[in-house]
């Protein structure tokens, strides 16, 4: 029972934790983030499953952990706000060829960043871009001007 | 057997521009940005409770409580962590030893409840008293100390008695945090 109170205490602390977190822009996982992802999960574990770290305990965990990670789905899947709330909504960071201030500073996006995006989808330069939207995964889509 | 998704394709989501389906939601952004402040000032005050000792094992924890004659003083820690391993000390001082021994009683919430391990040194004799154990110790010299390891397990309020018999005892409680 207890190590289902705490799997369920630290997936929500997790999973604010890392929602908080700016999205990283380009998605890639630089060594930064990996040092990040670990050293948290790490932590996490040493709670969740305490000094029982029998088969059946870590089963209970995980098996916790997937449920509620599979209702949070459903409930993303029929609330719109909650799937907002969990995982983002799509931000526009450059419109109409004209950088969006407000979203580049708040999320911390680099010009490097819409960049590397634009080689990545075959636009050859950041002038060329007639819209670029951060999504939810930290991928950044390009739109590029007709020409 | 699941129904076919028989939804019409098309975009519900507001349109840049009238141009590009983003789903873009600025009020929900700026709420969210709002929401990121006062989590991010939440965390600060947690670490900073943290470091003050207000979870414990810090500055604002530790307590200490003595009888008005002396005989007794308690250093201990007024929050615990469950699971974590710390130390209760006893000062006693002379007005504590009777025919060179010295008698403490400890009730069971110091026993059960913060989940004594041991303690040193090694008492002359335990016996199991009304409510709790009362060791005995040989005193060759005063003021001496004993040590409790204490490795609470029970997260919650635990009220703890310590008393030199025919002394006024040390009545406190100690929080043990989750």
């Amino acid at each position: 029972m207890d190590t289902i109170i705490r799997a369920i205490v630290g997936y929500f602390v997790l999973l604010i934790v890392v929602r908080v977190l700016k999205r990283r822009a380009g998605s890639q996982l630089t060594p930064f983030e990996f040092v990040l992802i670990f050293l948290i999960g790490g932590i996490i574990i040493l709670s969740t499953v305490d000094s029982d770290r029998s088969v059946t305990n870590c089963t209970c965990a995980v098996i916790t952990v997937g449920l509620l990670h599979r209702a949070l789905s459903w409930g993303k899947v029929r609330s719109p706000k909650l799937g907002a709330f969990l995982d983002g909504a799509p931000l526009v960071v450059i419109k109409n060829g004209e950088w969006q201030p407000e979203v580049v500073d708040r999320m911390m996006i680099r010009p490097e960043d819409i960049r590397a995006a634009a080689r990545a989808q075959g636009v050859s330069s950041i002038e060329k871009v007639k819209y670029a939207v951060l999504e939810r995964n930290g991928g950044i889509s390009i739109i590029p001007k007709e020409s | 057997m699941a129904q076919p998704f028989r939804l019409p394709v098309v975009d519900s989501v507001p349109k840049v521009a009238d141009e590009v389906a983003v789903g873009e939601d600025l009020n929900f952004q700026h709420k969210w940005w709002k929401f990121e402040r006062i989590i991010w000032s939440f965390f600060i005050l947690v670490l900073l409770c943290d470091v003050l000792g207000l979870f414990g094992r810090g500055w604002l924890a530790k307590a200490k409580r003595s009888t008005p004659d002396q005989a007794l003083t308690l250093d201990y820690e007024r929050v615990e962590r469950s699971g974590s391993p710390s130390v209760m000390t006893l000062h006693f001082g002379p007005a504590a030893s009777h025919n060179g021994r010295i008698q403490v009683f400890v009730n069971n919430e110091v026993i059960r409840g913060l989940d004594a391990r041991r303690i040193s040194p090694q008492p002359a004799t335990s016996a199991l008293t009304d409510g709790g154990i009362t060791y005995t110790f040989d005193s060759g010299s005063t003021p001496t100390i004993a040590e409790i390891a204490l490795q609470p397990m029970f997260p919650g309020r635990h009220k703890i008695r310590i008393q030199v018999p025919g002394r006024q005892p040390i009545e406190t409680s100690v929080l043990v945090l989750p």
